[in-house]
């Protein structure tokens, strides 16, 4: 796991869990071990994909975020499979 | 409102609306809580419940609504994110009715603020070659958030018709009527997997929706964020529950039940029935059946009427005001953890809270959890520790005139209980528990229209399931007093119940009665107590051990169809000893101690 956010974060990308509460970011994949094939099946299902623009809402208990006009929330270790590429909006 | 495309439409239209061997079958589609029970009681005038939470319908609902000149039959089903893989038990039970030739027509109804998911779902829904219908409910909100659709032009895209709906108003049924007519074969290209579909679906949304920073909904977004911030919620939490108590508690289970029993029932239901009785009614043995110790007036009727009815009438109001809110699902965020350690997790505080209302439709809701571990604990810790709102209220109405105290050690010890129950399950059943993710609802005030029909037909529900059972129930007490059963009973378990529990004999026979319905076995104990025949240890020993045991027949039978025969049974046999251990353990430790209360 931590291999694959290390690999990750030299282009940018991290995991939903590393963004901070009003941080912006598109989500690039989901998913990185056949184990969370079934969470990234649900997560696809409620709009979670790459590509989809999310905001952090909330840190603590669980992660709370606007994916697109949907309001979700998600234990911090799904939210470590999801990756995303931050970016800055107006 | 208006309905497009449907006009040049018409004169090519496929000749849906024909002769036909049987009705036309149409089913509502969507993703869960975007009012397609909403839309289904408009077109069927048929109430379904309608709540504002992901969940609600967990079953096929069906009827007749009238399209034209046609009766067609429709088909509410319950909510999908998606029709592939791993699909929840809800889930599955729509993708098998709407792929099947249960279904001619599908109308997807969508949330116009979510058009990207909904459009997910609609290039599954195509492959299912169905004529079709696209419907954007709640246009208003979305207005609202500074979000425009462009209906036509989606419409175009698609090729099937588009509706714009406010279903909650009324608005866009007979736009929806006339599409009906003109419904087709959506022309989505076939997608090879999810993110194939979610790249096309993005792409449309961008091309067809418009989007201002201009939100007008600035005091909802605000509360949503104040329940779901520890800091903010939690006070919230306590607040809420303390309502809860008040209106419940203390106005419906003491101020009401007192009118009704004393009022009502003593002063003028009770004498007219024992006046007339004893003049109409010849024989001694059917005047007592009557109106004697255990009459079906003078003990079953009032018990559903004066003591339960009220109680489950103030419950409903306040419990549908809360579900209408979109505040429950959020309580989710905080039991996340807590439900963790019992293999389940923060998603299953809907069946739970639920459970509140009635533990037979909540064991029903678990059929919104993950995997089958996770229906299974659920199952059993409803059954195990989650008081109806009839017992919660005479627990209330009792606890709540001892002390604070007697209240607290109760929800300690059930909640205790529940934890070590659910950590051990969580251990013993093998499977696996499912990641948390869950879909907040926006905040909403609730309509004061649905909460009063939605009362008023769960009271009315109540009194059909419950009094005829009540009724029944005090028949079969009388003649197995008369047959001499009762002090058989009595005999039979004394060795537990004033032995082990410490408790009246005359208890035996309102545990018994708490089996066949748990609200029974509780005004049984309500009227024990207010009668002055249970001591605060006796009370509080006693309710915990309701609390604990064995749910009511309705809800074990309701297991069975769930979980089976074995499973059913399996669940009643490792809560009864856990019920009265606990209670044999409370009563040793509070004579041992020398608590008062």
């Amino acid at each position: 796991m931590s291999f694959i956010s290390l690999a990750f974060s030299s282009d940018g990308v991290r995991p939903l869990s590393a963004l901070a509460e009003g941080e912006h970011a598109v989500v690039v994949s989901v998913g990185s071990d056949p184990s969370a094939e079934p969470a990234a099946e649900r997560l696809c299902a409620l709009g979670v994909t790459h590509g989809a623009r999310v905001t952090v809402l909330q840190t603590f208990p669980g992660i709370v975020f606007l994916c697109d006009q949907t309001e979700l929330v998600v234990e911090r270790a799904l939210a470590r499979e999801i990756f995303v590429r931050a970016e800055v909006r107006s | 409102m208006s309905c497009h495309v449907i006009r040049e439409r018409a004169s090519q239209a496929a000749p849906v609306l024909t002769l036909r061997a049987r009705p036309l079958r149409i089913a509502l589609v969507g993703q869960p809580n975007v009012g397609k029970s909403v839309v289904f009681g408009h077109l069927t005038g048929r109430y379904v419940t309608v709540s504002n939470y992901p969940g609600t319908t967990v079953a096929i609902t069906k009827g007749r609504a009238l399209v034209g000149a046609e009766v067609c039959d429709l088909i509410d089903t319950p909510g999908v994110n998606t029709l592939d893989g791993h699909v929840s038990e809800d889930e599955r039970i729509t993708r098998d009715t709407i792929a099947g030739p249960d279904t001619d027509l599908i109308v997807q109804i969508a949330d116009a603020r979510n058009l990207r998911r909904a459009l997910m779902l609609t290039a599954q829904l195509a492959r299912l070659g169905k004529p079709m219908v696209l419907v954007l409910n709640m246009v208003d909100e979305a207005f609202a958030r500074g979000i425009v659709v462009d209906a036509p032009a989606l419409s175009e895209a698609l090729d099937v018709p588009v509706v714009e709906m406010v279903a909650v108003e009324g608005r866009g049924f007979s736009e929806l009527r006339d599409a009906l007519a003109s419904a087709s074969r959506p022309d989505v290209p076939a997608h090879p997997d999810a993110g194939a579909r979610a790249v096309w679906a993005g792409a449309l949304t961008e091309r067809v929706r418009r989007m201002s920073a201009l939100s007008l909904a600035r005091i909802p977004e605000a509360l949503a964020q104040a329940t779901r911030r520890p800091i903010t919620g939690i006070p919230i939490l306590v607040a809420v529950l303390y309502v809860l108590y008040l209106f419940v508690g203390v106005f419906g289970a003491q101020t009401l039940v007192g009118v009704m029993e004393k009022d009502v029932f003593g002063r003028a239901v009770n004498p007219a029935a024992v006046w007339v009785v004893e003049r109409a009614v010849p024989t001694a043995i059917a005047r007592d059946f009557l109106i004697g110790e255990y009459g079906v007036v003078t003990m079953g009727l009032t018990y559903a009427i004066a003591i339960v009815l009220p109680v489950v009438a103030t419950f409903f109001l306040m419990f549908g005001f809360l579900e209408d809110s979109g505040y429950i699902p959020r309580l989710a965020i905080f039991c996340d953890r807590i439900f963790r350690l019992m293999g389940l997790n923060g998603k299953a505080v809907l069946p739970m809270v639920l459970g509140l209302g009635c533990d037979t439709m909540a064991t029903m809701t678990t059929r919104i959890l993950g995997t089958p571990k996770e229906r299974l604990i659920a199952i059993l810790l409803l059954a195990l520790g989650v008081p109806c709102s009839a017992q919660l209220a005479t627990i209330m109405g009792i606890l709540g005139g001892i002390s604070f105290t007697a209240l607290a050690t109760l929800f300690g010890v059930v909640i205790a209980q529940m934890l070590a129950v659910g950590w051990l399950a969580a251990r013993v059943i093998s499977g696996e528990r499912s990641p948390f993710v869950l879909e907040l609802p926006p905040i909403r005030w609730p309509r004061i229209g649905n909460l009063v029909t939605k009362t008023r037909v769960r009271v009315w529900w109540y009194l059909g399931e419950a009094v005829p059972l009540f009724l029944a129930g005090t028949a079969l007490l009388f003649v197995l007093d008369r047959v001499g059963a009762l002090t058989l009973v009595a005999a039979a378990t004394r060795p537990v119940v004033t032995g082990l529990l410490g408790l009246p004999e005359s208890t035996a026979q309102i545990l018994v009665m708490g089996f066949l319905r748990r609200d029974y076995g509780a005004a049984g104990l309500f009227h024990l107590a207010r009668s002055g025949r249970l001591t605060t240890v006796q009370s509080v020993v006693a309710l915990t051990v309701m609390t604990l045991f064995v749910p009511c027949i309705a809800s074990f039978f309701m297991m069975v169809r769930e979980r089976g025969l074995r499973t059913g049974v399996a669940i009643v046999a490792v809560i009864t000893p856990i019920a009265i251990g606990t209670g044999a353990g409370l009563n040793y430790v509070f004579h041992f101690l020398g608590v008062q209360f």
